[in-house]
């Protein structure tokens, strides 16, 4: 399944990033490469959503992670919504659920930026 | 009766998809609970990716060999390389506590798995055998305790 990235911009500064595929080893380079291009672009809050990823492994948590790393370093508010079971799953396993700012639904996410 | 199915793919990252897809539908069709089985594909999937980036360093073209045998009440994946080897009292996963990027696969296979061995007593590569109880984690079984 390839990746697919689909990014608008609110014109506050609030950029959405919609992720569509799996994010595993060989597609979460591309991730992260994007997510770079945004933090070096100075948003006021990047909201990454994964409604439509059905699958993420250690790679992507990884990107993830970095991303929320840059987020801090750069006060930028970085936020996750719509995690997909697997997903979800996956973020417990991994006792991230409460590091990350997450929502169930972009509108809640964009709450409060 | 214990049913086994042999895979065996590239070391190439695009070739991770086959190997989860494979392990879905065979656990679906031996009736496991859907609660578990992504993580059961999550641990095949990490495994193999840390063959990749560590036993072939990068390489694309090596194999991954890997039987996956079922029988009732138990799942195990055997996962062969032949790329470097390394001591498997050096395989540790990150303290969870510490949150940055890197070592959670090998959590994740601690922590999902029952049995895990990295066994390198031979000339070249590594094989990794992962163990799961399925006693409870079949379909039927939740329908029934449910």
């Amino acid at each position: 399944m390839s990746l697919e990235l689909k990014t608008s911009q609110n014109g506050n500064g609030v950029v959405t990033v919609l992720i569509e595929g799996d994010i595993d080893m060989s597609s979460s380079t591309e991730v992260r490469t994007h997510l770079t291009d945004l933090f070096k672009k100075k948003q006021k809050a990047i909201v990454v959503d994964l409604s439509k990823v059905p699958y993420i492994d250690s790679s992507g948590i990884a990107t993830l992670v970095e991303g929320l790393q840059w987020s801090h370093a750069n006060k930028t508010k970085f936020r996750l919504t719509r995690l997909t079971p697997m997903v979800k799953d996956v973020f417990e396993i991994a006792r991230l659920l409460t590091v990350f700012e997450v929502f169930d639904s972009n509108e809640e996410a964009l709450k409060g930026i | 009766m214990t049913e086994s199915v042999k895979l065996t793919i590239p070391s190439d990252p695009k070739y991770l998809s086959l190997a989860r897809k494979i392990v879905y539908h065979l656990l679906i069709n031996h009736d496991v609970s859907k609660e578990i089985i992504p993580r059961l594909v999550l641990c095949v999937d990490e495994a193999c990716s840390n063959i990749i980036k560590y036993g072939y360093n990068g390489c694309r073209d090596q194999p991954i060999e890997m039987t996956f045998s079922l029988a009732e009440d138990f799942f195990e994946v055997k996962i062969r390389d032949y790329g470097k080897q390394c001591d498997s009292r050096d395989i540790k996963p990150r303290p969870i506590h510490e949150v940055k990027p890197g070592g959670l696969g090998t959590y994740f296979i601690n922590e999902i798995m029952d049995e895990v061995n990295y066994c390198t007593n031979r000339e070249k590569g590594t094989l990794l055998t992962m163990c799961k109880n399925l006693k409870g984690e079949l379909a039927s079984a939740r329908r029934e305790i449910g």
